[in-house]
């Protein structure tokens, strides 16, 4: 899509003599092409979408990136190991703890260090909130797109608490720096974890709340059921990840499927399930699908949750690491389960103090190149929503 | 002939009724001793207007607060809570701010039209207003074409709109004013044809002697109980009103989330204040219409006590023959204006509900919804109501 | 499967391209200078064969990788005169991975572009060309994704300079 703006119709066309006294003009009018962003309450972020409209209808969609990109992969390369852990945080700001988790696991697989299980559960315990709280900020700021006020100041309620008691565990509200290599760097003070069950039930009360104002609002429906269906084969083709995938029905989670941390072991005891889409709305695939695998999976995080709670150990939260780390030499990949998708994180080690590649796979890098396919065709309308339904995080777009 | 009629007169010929000038016959009587004649007429066009703006203001002024307020307790949260007890000055605060704003317009805007439009748009909502009646005695104009004007007039601020979209020269505003343009006229036809059915019933598209005609069983003779497609009817209209002011689930033309602010993007200070008054005062009139035509405008048990212990004429014929001013009948006047202005603003109230509540609609089923459902369903009501009256009119007589 | 069997596998169907594999080890306890290697195994494919052998990867029963999860390069030091292009396979059915590395002159950095075989290298590939200056062959929309369109330079090369200033803006 070049940057002019085209006529639809061939010039031939457009004006037909078929006799001496008649004359047909064709009144089909240029496409409008107008920029989406990169100001613009819906993109999620700094993001640019260049749409190529008749009238309401998408005709054409060009997606420019760029717009948040901060180097990040080249400041991998010339800070030492531990110093880029906040920069980790910074991609995708709505889900920190589960960025700083990928990073440590991955420069962990080189290190080849032992992680002590309390520091584990802790980490679970950090991710799964985490994506909680993601998942809060990404089905209410769906509503508000979509139109719906409230439901957006409903979600921030709960992760108000969220984010107070990441404070008290680690400091922060948004971009904790916690999980750091070779565990966690700070032990939960007393009354956390007890604070933490009593968020876990209340939460439990809330969520009906979300399901009953948004998810199953007539309205809500028919803005999303039958809009930007994403097919298996598409899911599968683009590499698209996370909620994207399971939206279009395929049964995948890294968590269950390649587990990493114990997660294989809470999964063998039954604690949570996968929520895979059914199409019960509308086509499977489309965006209410999308939104319902996030409010589904809230409910499994509680689960998860709940479980680390009952098995909580005592013991160390940190391996015993240098001050200065030098990595042995070795290149490792490593992909978590981000609230977005597949995060993943290719380390490359000289055996030095520096890395010589950080590689970060972000999930909603890949989940937007999709945008281009599925844009044309709806309405103006729908693009808001088939946007919204992506959950990009314009900070791991463009890294 | 007193000079508001001849206000009325210049913007449309109608027929004034004998007997329901009343106020304002006795105030030029009452006046007409000490000044001019023209002097009279040109107090009275300024003095209506005034009126008519503080009003307006006023209803925005307190709209605006009850609008933050409400959302505010929806959203689990107060609102406005330090500006005056409970935020009741925050309106005020916001005005004040606005006023100090800079007045920009876009380099390549057309400035004339950029200009016009919020002042077209506001002016179409004064001139609607003019039929609101204040109380059965006061009021600014009594016309016997009542619903009728108000309808035409507040349709004249989509032009505004539209004007106010094309004039900013910025393609995102043009799709508000499209929009807005689109679903206007789509919703007119069930806004009308809903109304059609009280206008049915009461035989007068007057609003003051529709009320009038409420006043039976004590109070509680509300058109909604006097015939059963009343309540369709209602719900119909409702839901065209909440189109017509571009409210949520309506409120396509001011999307937020899609367009910024739609038409409204490139206003800032007074002038988008202006819009902003207009939302309100439209949403004002459109509940005023439901309140008189539906929910029995100024009657209710406590209106009919009052009429009966007060008195209800407010001008009598005194000793001379002139008339005079009916001290006694003023509370019967201010508690039945009363009466009308709490039902109008819990209609108000419902709409702001419904706006918290409600995801918006998009823009084609928006259509579909005005097209192929309320359209059909209004002219349903319609003739039923139609065919009742008939029967009714047939069996009793 | 585990990384020994998906290579079996890619043997035995002969993928094309296949160049040889590295697997971590431990230090050599008889070389002082040898520290081991860390980390993942990875297969190595000759670059100008990348596309066909993950289309081999793709399309084979048992291996079935319908997923391609990254597509990046790495400039392993500034003497080095080679790039590494880094692909990441993932296959849903069974649950394995594999880490491909395919190794590209400095000098001469094209190859055939992926995109014929998943439609998730476009995006990556654009990456890769603008921060390492790689061309890919056949690429349906070379053009620069994250740096502005007039950027000069490959960023992510380890002989890369940083501009003075941009556009009138100073960079120091």
């Amino acid at each position: 899509m070049a940057n002019e703006v085209t006529n639809t119709m061939p010039p031939s066309t457009r004006l037909r003599r078929t006799d001496a006294s008649e004359v047909t003009v064709d009144i089909r009018t240029p496409d409008l092409e107008i920029n989406f962003g990169p100001q613009h309450p819906a993109t999620h972020g700094v993001m640019r979408v260049l749409m190529r409209t008749d009238g309401e209808l998408v005709t054409g969609a060009q997606p420019h990136l760029g717009y948040l990109h901060r180097c990040a992969e080249k400041i991998g390369e010339n800070v030492e190991w531990l110093q880029y852990l906040p920069y980790t945080d910074r991609y995708d700001y709505l889900a920190s703890m589960n960025n700083n988790l990928g990073y440590s696991l991955a420069v962990e697989a080189l290190l080849g260090v032992e992680i002590p299980r309390r520091a584990t559960l802790i980490r679970i315990i950090c991710a799964e909130l985490n994506r909680i709280g993601s998942h809060l900020v990404a089905f209410g700021t769906y509503g508000l797109d979509i139109g719906a006020f409230t439901p957006f100041l409903y979600c921030f309620r709960e992760r108000e608490w969220m984010m107070s008691l990441f404070e008290k565990i680690c400091g922060a509200r948004l971009t904790y720096s916690y999980i750091r290599i070779g565990g966690v760097f700070n032990d939960a003070p007393p009354g956390w974890f007890e604070e933490v069950a009593r968020f876990c039930d209340v939460f439990e009360q809330k969520w009906p709340e979300y399901v009953d104002l948004l998810l199953v609002n007539q309205i809500y429906v028919k803005r999303t059921a039958n809009v930007g269906v994403i097919s298996r084969e598409m899911a599968l083709d683009f590499g698209l990840s996370g909620t994207m995938v399971r939206g279009s029905g395929i049964d995948w989670d890294l968590r269950r499927d390649m587990p990493y941390m114990c997660y294989g072991e809470i999964w063998r005891d039954g604690a949570f399930t996968i929520p895979v889409a059914k199409g019960e709305m509308g086509a499977l695939g489309d965006c209410w699908d999308r939104s319902w695998v996030r409010v589904m999976e809230m409910m499994e995080s509680i689960k998860i949750v709940r479980w680390c709670l009952d098995h909580m150990v005592d013991g160390a939260v940190i391996g015993e690491l240098p001050k200065t780390l030098k990595v042995p030499a070795g290149e490792a990949y490593v992909g978590i389960e981000n609230p977005r998708g597949e995060l993943g994180h290719y380390v490359v080690s000289d055996g030095g103090k520096v890395s010589v590649r950080t590689r970060v796979r972000g999930p909603s890098f890949c989940n937007l190149a999709v945008l281009e396919d599925i844009l044309p065709g709806s309405l103006v309308g729908d693009a808001v929503a088939i946007i919204g339904s992506t959950d990009i995080v314009v900070g791991e777009t463009d890294r | 002939m007193t000079p508001a009629h001849m206000l009325v007169q210049e913007a449309a010929p109608v027929t004034v009724g004998s007997g329901s000038n009343a106020f304002l016959e006795g105030l030029v009587a009452t006046l007409g001793e000490y000044l001019p004649q023209w002097a009279l007429w040109l107090g009275a066009a300024v003095t209506g207007v005034a009126i008519v703006m503080g009003l307006i203001s006023l209803i925005a002024m307190f709209s605006v607060w009850l609008e933050r307020k409400v959302a505010g307790h929806i959203q689990c949260r107060y609102g406005p809570m330090y500006v005056g007890w409970h935020g009741w000055l925050q309106s005020i605060a916001d005005g004040v701010k606005l006023l100090l704003k800079e007045d920009m317009i876009p380099r390549d805007a057309d400035r004339l039209l950029f200009m016009i439009a919020p002042a077209l748009v506001l002016a179409a909502i004064v001139a609607a207003m003019a039929a609101y009646p204040l109380a059965p005695g006061v009021f600014f104009a009594d016309l016997d074409l009542g619903v009728f004007f108000v309808i035409a007039m507040s349709s004249m601020t989509t032009i505004g709109v539209v004007m106010a979209g094309w004039a900013s020269n910025s393609k995102w505003t043009v799709f508000g004013a499209m929009r807005e343009a689109a679903q206007v006229v789509a919703y007119e036809i069930p806004l009308g044809v809903a109304l059609l059915v009280p206008v049915m019933v009461a035989g007068t598209l007057n609003l003051r002697e529709a009320s009038e005609l409420q006043s039976d069983w004590y109070g509680m003779g509300w058109f909604m109980f006097k015939n059963p497609f009343m309540l369709p009817a209602f719900v119909l209209y409702f839901i065209a009103a909440l189109a017509e002011t571009k409210r949520a689930p309506f409120d396509l033309p001011e999307a937020e989330s899609e367009l910024v602010a739609g038409f409204m993007t490139e206003y800032s200070g007074i002038r988008w204040s202006f819009f902003f008054m207009e939302e309100y005062a439209a949403m004002f009139l459109m509940s005023a219409l439901a309140a008189v035509f539906f929910l029995g405008g100024f009657e209710s048990p406590l209106t009919w006590a009052a009429g009966e212990f007060f008195g209800r004429e407010l001008f009598v014929a005194g000793a001379n023959g002139a008339k005079e001013l009916n001290l006694q009948a003023i509370p019967y006047h201010a508690v039945a204006g009363l009466t009308l202005l709490i039902k109008t603003f819990a209609g108000i109230f419902l709409m702001m509900w419904l706006r918290w509540t409600l995801p918006r609609v998009r823009v084609d089923q928006v259509m579909t919804m005005g097209y192929k459902y309320l359209t059909p369903l209004a002219l349903a009501c319609a003739l039923g109501a139609a065919l009742w009256e008939a029967g009714k009119q047939a069996l009793l007589g | 499967m585990d990384f020994q069997g998906i290579l079996d596998r890619l043997t035995a169907i002969r993928a094309p391209g296949l160049v040889g594999s590295d697997e971590p080890r431990k230090a050599d306890p008889k070389d002082k200078k040898d520290k081991g290697r860390a980390g993942d195994p990875f297969a190595i494919v000759d670059a100008q064969l990348l596309s066909e052998f993950v289309r081999a990867c793709r399309d084979d029963d048992r291996l079935h990788f319908e997923q391609l999860v990254d597509l990046t390069a790495t400039d392993p030091s500034k003497d080095a005169a080679e790039l590494w292009i880094n692909v990441q396979l993932l296959s849903l059915k069974f649950r394995h991975r594999l880490a491909i590395k395919a190794l590209l002159p400095k000098a001469a950095a094209s190859l055939p572009s992926l995109v014929p075989v998943y439609r998730a290298s476009q995006w990556h590939e654009r990456e890769c060309a603008e921060m390492f200056g790689i061309r890919f062959v056949g690429h349906p929309d070379p053009r620069n994704i994250l740096l502005p369109d007039d950027w000069v330079g490959s960023p992510l090369r380890k002989d890369y300079e940083f501009p003075k200033e941009y556009h009138g803006i100073s960079c120091e």
